[in-house]
């Protein structure tokens, strides 16, 4: 131990003097003269006045949702967190640049931040308040609202608004809302033609651990659970969700309470398969093969990399393979 | 030292007893288990109640109903029956042939190294069939279980076997919460798996499970006399002919077997190996018949088994079926044995004499100086490599613009950031370092920490009350949270503890029973109040410096002021304190105003190192051991060295981190624990020479 101790004591201080000196950066340059002329002010989802000095064009993304969005919207970011997850989960508004990870999307790193030097930082309401405090000393911070069960596709259409106008966007922002709404219509209309309106839903992820499954019920306050009002259907789930996300809880015997001519839909990733329990763990389950809705074969597996908690250009592709599977 | 010499498990008797009490109380046992087992199939989210299932047993049911019965319940109900009963008696032979009481499943740390063994298989992306992945919780499970029996050698001391048990759970379940933060999508489900749930995905499990279980349960029957023969002593039992090591190995070997096999059922179920056998010893006094371990066994196993199932009704009585999905079985049963177990230490006679103190050399003068002289040089060269390297690498020449207020927006910005968290971990490596060495000092017992008595997972509580409902708290209101949070558990733990002065055995497991507690209630907050945020709170608890701005770190670094200057000002009554309890008598010192004003600090120390960094366990129990080793007993040196050695390792915790799989990094208590675990490890080899 000791001789270890004097062996690192040694290493630091070699390591000290020979690397330790001179700066990374100029001391003090003066502030810059900032152009009042295309300064922008909005009021972001916790209520904070973000002033910026004009349309954002380096824009730094803590969540996916928001990545999703500025992609939609035709910016794109310099710093994602968790890039390589993003690729995996959200293929529906592809990340084609190259951004730089700036880490995890719950502690999303400081020094990376800062280093992309971005003129805006959007990031959501899940982000704790001392990190957001501190992003600020970097960059304008503007915190949109990640979910709220009082109105998803709302939440949802506001957030697009809302970062389109801090990047210049507005324009592009005016078109993702025609078009999702057209893309509503249109779903809506498949699924008359079809027979299918008024149709019960339900929609699950789910996962497996060891020996057991859990299910996770997106219930009628979660986007999708909107998503399925918007276009005729009706959600079959029982369970009360959480009040952000509208997500519940539930095992494989809470199946038994859906009703018997309901549709079952689910999302899985075949780079995950624990996460897909449904064409693994169940497929042998005699409660699973039991319901009235497996035997008749009402289970849809919609395409994998449709982000459930994404924005308008996930929903769309959400829609399209609902109503693709529906009305098969 | 603790845990030691306690007496036997089961205290065989000579004397002719009848046996006719201990079969009526185990045909008890048997109705109750039953009567519970009945009750818990009747219970579930599809609406299959007590007629359904009635109908579904006699073949009149609807397909949809039997299935239920079928594929849901009863193997449910079976693998209840079964995790139960083989924790208690796991727990029962690990108690008898270690004779101590607190050997069990947890402190083998076969729940740890099968969580740990879980995760990499999440992480890594691999898909496993049930029976592979089982295989898998499995080997990690013995992994974890040989190691510790290897490091602590097998039969030579109780203590050294829960020491090693303990740092290696820590340890393990560091790096299992590491996977969890950064593989959050693959290893979903995990954190909640890890709380122990009977649920089951049909028979299968309960059937890959029972002929391993079935093998353990008669193994240990069949070697039940010599467990027998090893509670008189390692020399009766040689003299009665009984092969003492060979007994050891097998009956660990089969113990750890039964608990894997436990856990790849249901995950951690905690506590039930620790609770049962101590619900069963009080019968061993009444009813001479349990004083073998062959009518001892089966009741540890009934015991197990109805805490099992039993934890389960009452969880699925008193909560919603949406959220009894929620709530795993396992946070119940830490609960309902966190209470059990601390009922059961007051009651405990303590019999455990004054251990022998640590055989230490002591160093001479100049070995202490230079140990204090390369610690600093340690601690100094650390503390300008945390603030220097990051994603961002910066040079001296910055540090020193910055401070002058001259730095550029980049490089300000960068230590604006950085330099707090620096801070906030030499404050509470500090901190908790010497709260460590003052409590273990006080109570003269090597385990005894903050964070295995308790008082910081208390601390960790208040905090998360506040967070949880008060999200915009300030640093103070956290402080203040984390300050009340940890008083309340230490005025239980100590206040139940101090009967009869603070015995040593009764304080440790009324102070782990109040962690495990403490533990419990923090899952059930979060799984109740933001049940897919698992992350979040785990950032939290796993202790982390992110997001530290200065004011954060004033309340620790008071805290550390005024324990450094106490510690300084008496570091003899520390000395005499530590030594024994008569000595201090003897030269006329009230023992119980300094102890008290010792542990109100150590209390103070701990929950402000929570307020500013989490939950960062290990610190407390190394940095002491640590310091003992190098700078023998004396705290006028045992002190200093332990503060720096808390400093230096959490600040070596904090900076890699951050910079090693930088974008991405992890909390400092995390890498605490991994940096803490081999050296922990490491000392008790050295030690057993």
């Amino acid at each position: 131990m000791r001789r270890l101790l004097l062996t690192a004591a040694a290493t630091t201080a070699a390591a000290l003097t020979l690397a330790a000196c001179g700066t990374t950066e100029p001391a003090a340059d003066k502030p810059e003269e900032k152009k009042a002329s295309e300064a922008i002010t909005l009021t972001d989802g916790k209520g904070t006045e973000v002033k910026l000095d004009g349309p954002a064009t380096k824009v730094v993304a803590t969540e996916w949702n928001v990545v999703e969005s500025l992609l939609s919207l035709g910016v794109e970011p310099v710093g994602v967190a968790d890039v390589k997850g993003y690729k995996t989960w959200d293929t529906s508004v592809p990340l084609k640049g190259d951004p730089k990870d700036i880490g995890t999307r719950g502690e999303p790193s400081m020094d990376t931040v800062a280093s992309l030097a971005p003129d805006l930082i959007v990031a959501t309401t899940d982000l704790p308040p001392a990190a957001v405090k501190q992003m600020r000393e970097v960059a304008p911070v503007l915190e949109v609202r990640s979910a709220d069960g009082a109105g998803q596709i709302d939440q949802m259409l506001e957030n697009v608004d809302l970062i389109a106008k801090a990047t210049g966007t507005t324009d592009k922002a005016e078109s993702i809302r025609e078009d999702f709404e057209a893309k509503v219509a249109e779903g809506k209309k498949a699924l008359t033609d079809a027979g299918m309106a008024g149709k019960d839903i339900a929609f699950a992820d789910g996962y497996v651990t060891s020996n057991q499954v859990s299910i996770r019920p997106y219930t009628a306050t979660s986007l999708i659970g909107e998503v399925h009002e918007a276009i005729g259907l009706k959600n079959a789930w029982k369970v009360k969700g959480d009040e952000a996300y509208g997500l519940g809880a539930t095992d494989v015997e809470g199946l038994t309470d859906l009703p018997k001519d309901v549709q079952f839909a689910y999302i899985g990733n075949d780079e995950d398969p624990n996460a897909t329990p449904f064409t693994s763990a169940l497929t042998e389950n005699s409660v699973w093969k039991s319901l009235p809705f497996v035997k008749a074969g009402d289970v849809h597996r919609l395409n994998d990399g449709i982000w459930m908690f994404g924005g308008p250009g996930s929903m769309e592709a959400y829609i399209d393979a609902v109503v693709g599977a529906l009305t098969k | 030292m603790a845990v030691t010499a306690t007496e036997p498990a089961a205290r065989p008797s000579t004397a002719p007893t009848p046996r006719s009490g201990a079969a009526a109380v185990t045909a008890g046992l048997v109705l109750l288990v039953a009567v519970l087992a009945v009750v818990d199939i009747t219970q579930g989210t599809a609406a299959v109640g007590a007629s359904e299932v009635w109908r579904a047993l006699t073949g009149q049911a609807d397909a949809g109903d039997a299935s239920v019965v079928v594929a849901s319940r009863l193997p449910r109900m079976t693998a209840g029956l079964l995790v139960g009963a083989v924790l208690g008696m796991a727990g029962a032979v690990l108690q008898a042939v270690s004779r101590n009481v607190l050997a069990s499943p947890d402190t083998l740390a076969v729940n740890a190294g099968s969580y740990l063994a879980l995760g990499i298989a999440g992480a890594t992306g691999l898909s496993l069939p049930m029976i592979a992945s089982s295989g898998v919780a499995f080997l990690g499970g013995l992994a974890a279980a040989a190691v510790v029996l290897g490091l602590s050698g097998l039969g030579t001391g109780t203590v050294r076997l829960v020491l090693a048990g303990t740092a290696l759970m820590l340890g393990l379940n560091s790096m299992t919460e590491g996977l969890l933060l950064l593989f959050p999508e693959q290893t979903e489900g995990l954190y909640q798996w890890n709380q122990g749930s009977i649920g089951q995905n049909g028979f299968d499990g309960v059937l890959q499970m029972l002929p391993v279980a079935l093998i353990g349960l008669v193994g240990l029957l069949l070697t039940a006399r010599r467990v027998d023969a090893l509670a008189l002593g390692d020399d009766a039992a040689r003299g009665l002919g009984v092969p003492v090591r060979a007994t050891r190995v097998t009956v660990v070997v089969l113990a750890a077997l039964l608990s894997a096999a436990a856990v790849t059922l249901a995950g951690p179920i905690g506590f039930v190996g620790l609770c049962a056998p101590a619900l069963v010893r009080p019968l061993v006094r009444r009813f001479r018949g349990y004083a073998r371990s062959r009518a001892a066994l089966p009741a540890a196993a009934l015991t197990g088994a109805a805490l099992v199932l039993g934890s389960d009704v009452v969880l699925r009585t008193l909560v919603s079926d949406d959220l009894s999905v929620a709530v795993p079985t396992g946070v119940v049963t830490s609960l309902v044995g966190a209470v059990f177990l601390v009922v059961m230490a007051i009651r405990m006679r303590d019999t455990a004499g004054a251990g022998a103190p640590d055989r230490l050399r002591t160093p001479s003068r100049t070995a202490f100086l230079v140990t204090v002289g390369v610690l600093v040089v340690v601690l100094v060269g650390l503390v300008i490599a945390a603030v220097l390297v990051g994603d961002t690498k910066l040079l001296l020449g910055d540090v020193v613009n910055w401070t002058q207020g001259r730095a550029g927006r980049s490089v300000t910005f960068v230590l604006d950031t950085r330099v707090p968290r620096v801070l906030a971990a030499l404050g509470a490596g500090a901190a908790l370092a010497l709260a460590g060495t003052l409590v273990q000092a006080v109570t003269r017992n090597p385990l005894a920490e903050p964070s295995v008595l308790g008082v910081t997972g208390g601390g960790a509580l208040g905090a998360v009350i506040l967070v949880t409902t008060a999200p915009l708290a300030t640093t103070w209101g956290v402080a203040g949270a984390a300050f009340a949070g940890s008083a309340i558990t230490a005025v239980v733990v100590f206040g139940l503890a101090a009967r009869g002065g603070f015995q040593q055995n009764r304080l440790v497991l009324v102070g782990i029973g109040t962690a495990s507690g403490t533990a419990a209630l923090i899952s059930l907050l979060i799984v109740l109040t933001d049940p897919f945020n698992a992350t979040k709170a785990l950032t939290w608890l796993s202790g982390s410096t992110y997001g530290r701005t200065m004011p954060d770190v004033v309340p620790v670094a008071l805290a550390l002021v005024v324990g450094i200057g106490v510690a300084v000002a008496r570091r003899t009554e520390l000395d005499l304190v530590s030594l024994d309890e008569d000595t201090p008598r003897l030269l006329g010192m009230r023992l119980a105003p300094g102890r008290l004003g010792f542990l109100v600090l150590s209390v103070v120390l701990s929950s402000t190192a929570v307020a500013c960094a989490g939950t960062i366990g290990f610190v407390g129990l190394v940095a002491p051991h640590a310091a003992r080793a190098l700078v023998g007993r004396r705290h006028v040196r045992v002190v200093p060295v332990a503060i720096l050695l808390g400093a230096v390792l959490v600040c070596a915790a904090d900076l890699i981190g951050r910079t090693v799989i930088a974008p991405s990094q992890l909390g400092a208590g995390l890498m605490t624990a991994v940096i803490g675990t081999p050296y922990f490890l490491y000392l008790l080899v050295r030690s057993r020479r």
